[in-house]
């Protein structure tokens, strides 16, 4: 081929080539996410992870022996906490039910924790409250703002609510369960959630005995789980970015979980309309069974070293909430994006967390499963140490894969998830320590138990208290909602 | 602000980034100095070395991560300057000695 012969073939191929390009570039432009102004993620905008590509057949739990079900009455510190109240020191362990007393007599470091500690930790935060109230105003004021709206709770058995109509509906006949999926997942965006996944449901998740009596089950009664929740419908929602990295006190759980407990009910009353079972497990403390298990199961993400379920869209800044139904659909396939092998080198949320609660050993088995320990007792008591806003969360803001999705932290996602050797896990724990310190743990602590009320990073400037309002005199007496 | 995150900035980007290798690749042909593939290649990845390290900072200081923009730009920097140095040498080599007493000559 001369020269000339050359160009002309060159000239060729790049006019198809760019024409083509333009035909997807018009396709793309007309279509994306991107241009649902203000809608992005009510079409699916966010989550654009291809799981398909790092599907496994198997979770990344490893079943190891006989299997049980965890009790909602008392492995649940929201749960357990509630007959705190009955204890009476002369009666001791005889102050509680039956189960509440086996679970103390199995936990003894719990009885304590739950307990004694908590008693003092509440004495001494009376104080602090008065004294450093005023710094926590706004965030406050936005943490209830947050959660002010949310739909009725679930209020009867699930043989009568899940079902439409108390059971009376005939059920339309989907045409194929791929479709019934791709429907719902569509949907389940545009209810507002960002992530969605689904999974049959394993039965080993679903609590033994109900967490609290409510929701339709009678206190003290096993869950039979019922032939209709056959399906797990996972939705999640971010929490807002920067009060969340200004945990402990001032970021919110409130807005994720209002916003992931509407997504549940819509989701809910949809199936519902179409003839189906439908019933939604959200938070906070309203489901009949564990979550993070069947997030994993659904190929959300795969569960941390801080038990939380880290996705590759949003690391574990998500609150999840699920539906159980049985509208014929194909369940979505485990990922592992290889969060197993990185937490074994970075033990930055363990080294981090004040209470200790999270585990620096390895995995433990737990009900049949291996998985990190993670002492709720600990956890819960360090929520009372603190000022500022309920919980802590401190455990999402430190995580390595909590990161804002810019070019720079996908990059690093990208090479742990590519990296065989496993040498890129060594590297980009050990630059996270060293660009992205935390505190001091005892920081984060309230004055009074030795610490500064500290955040992992600054609070962000809509919540600095002092820059908008004119601050009353904390001796002051006051009946302001947001304290 | 948009136009930093949108796919122009980044065409804007590559006609600069190849104009800044011509214009190179012409400043040291000015100065009897081959300038080939490899040397093309070589200063284009330097180029992107120093361009990652801009951004890092760049990044790292939106994100108010201020002890990253820190610390990772002193580290960066300083991979930066070293390799450049070399790089520099590398690029140098066979220019061609026209006048006497020139002292800079490398073959
Ligand atoms: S929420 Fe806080 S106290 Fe609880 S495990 Fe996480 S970091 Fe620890
Ligand atoms: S902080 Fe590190 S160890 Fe903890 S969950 Fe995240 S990646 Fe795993």
């Amino acid at each position: 081929m001369d020269r000339r012969q050359f160009l002309k073939a060159i000239g060729g191929g790049s006019a198809v080539a760019g024409s083509t390009g333009l035909w997807f570039f018009g396709t793309e432009a007309g279509r994306s996410p991107d241009s649902y102004t203000g809608m992005k993620n009510r079409e699916g905008g966010y989550q654009t992870f291809d799981r398909k590509k790092w599907a496994v057949s198997n979770p990344t739990y490893d079943k190891v022996g006989p299997t049980s079900r965890a009790d909602g009455r008392t492995d649940v510190i929201f749960a357990r906490m509630g007959y705190l109240r009955r204890y009476d020191k002369e009666k001791g362990l005889d102050s509680f039910p039956p189960h509440v007393r086996d679970y103390y007599t199995k936990h003894p470091e719990d009885l304590e924790l739950d307990i004694t500690v908590r008693r003092e930790i509440h004495q001494k935060r009376a104080e602090d409250v008065k004294k450093y109230r005023n710094e926590f105003i706004l965030s406050k004021a936005w943490s209830s703002a947050m959660g002010a709206v949310g739909p009725r709770g679930v209020n009867g058995p699930p043989e009568e609510w899940d079902f439409p109509r108390g059971g009376a509906s005939t059920p339309y006949k989907m045409k194929d369960p791929r479709q019934t999926s791709r429907l719902i997942k569509k949907v389940s965006h545009q209810c507002g959630s960002t992530l969605v996944g689904i999974a049959e449901l394993n039965p080993d998740w679903v609590y033994k005995y109900p967490m609290n009596g409510g929701r339709g089950f009678k206190a003290n009664e096993p869950i039979e789980v019922p032939e209709h929740w056959k399906y797990a419908i996972v939705v999640g929602v971010p929490m807002s970015w920067d009060p969340m990295y200004a945990n402990p006190p001032y970021g919110t759980s409130n807005d994720a979980y209002s916003l992931s407990r509407i997504v549940a009910y819509r989701l809910t009353a949809f199936i519902k309309s179409l003839g189906y079972a439908a019933r939604p497990h959200t938070p906070g403390a309203s489901y009949d069974l564990m979550v993070p298990p069947i997030l994993v199961d659904a190929g959300i993400g795969e569960q941390g070293r801080h038990s939380i379920v880290i996705t590759p869209e949003l690391g574990c800044n998500f609150r999840p909430s699920i539906v159980t139904t049985n509208i014929p659909m194909e369940a979505d396939k485990p990922i592992d994006i290889g969060v197993q092998d990185f937490c074994k080198t970075c033990k930055i949320c363990a080294e981090q967390c004040p209470s200790g609660a999270i585990s620096k050993g390895e995995k433990e088995t737990i009900r049949g499963y291996e998985r990190y320990a993670l002492h709720s007792s600990k956890c819960s008591n360090f929520w009372s140490s603190k000022l500022g806003n309920m919980g802590c969360r401190l455990c999402v803001a430190v995580c390595p894969y909590t990161r804002k999705a810019n070019w720079l932290h996908k990059a690093a996602l990208n090479v742990t998830m590519h990296d065989p050797t496993g040498l890129s896990d060594h590297a980009l724990a050990g630059m996270q320590e060293l660009l992205y310190p935390g505190q001091e743990p005892q920081k984060y602590y309230m004055p009074s138990m030795g610490g500064e009320n500290a955040s992992y990073r600054p609070v962000p400037w809509w919540l600095k208290t002092e820059d908008f309002i004119d601050l009353p005199d904390p001796e002051e007496p006051t009946t302001r909602s947001s304290e | 602000m948009w136009f930093f995150t949108s796919g122009a900035f980044w065409f804007a980007e590559g006609i600069v980034f190849v104009l800044a290798i011509t214009g190179l690749k012409v400043w040291m042909e000015d100065r009897n100095t081959p300038f080939g593939l490899w040397k093309c290649l070589l200063a284009s990845l330097w180029m992107l070395m120093l361009g990652f390290t801009i951004a890092f900072i760049g990044t790292s200081v939106g994100e108010n991560e201020i002890v990253a923009a820190k610390k990772g730009g002193i580290i960066f920097s300083v991979i930066c300057f070293i390799t450049g140095v070399v790089v520099w040498r590398l690029l140098r080599i066979g220019r061609v000695k026209i006048a006497p007493g020139d002292e800079d000559e490398e073959v």
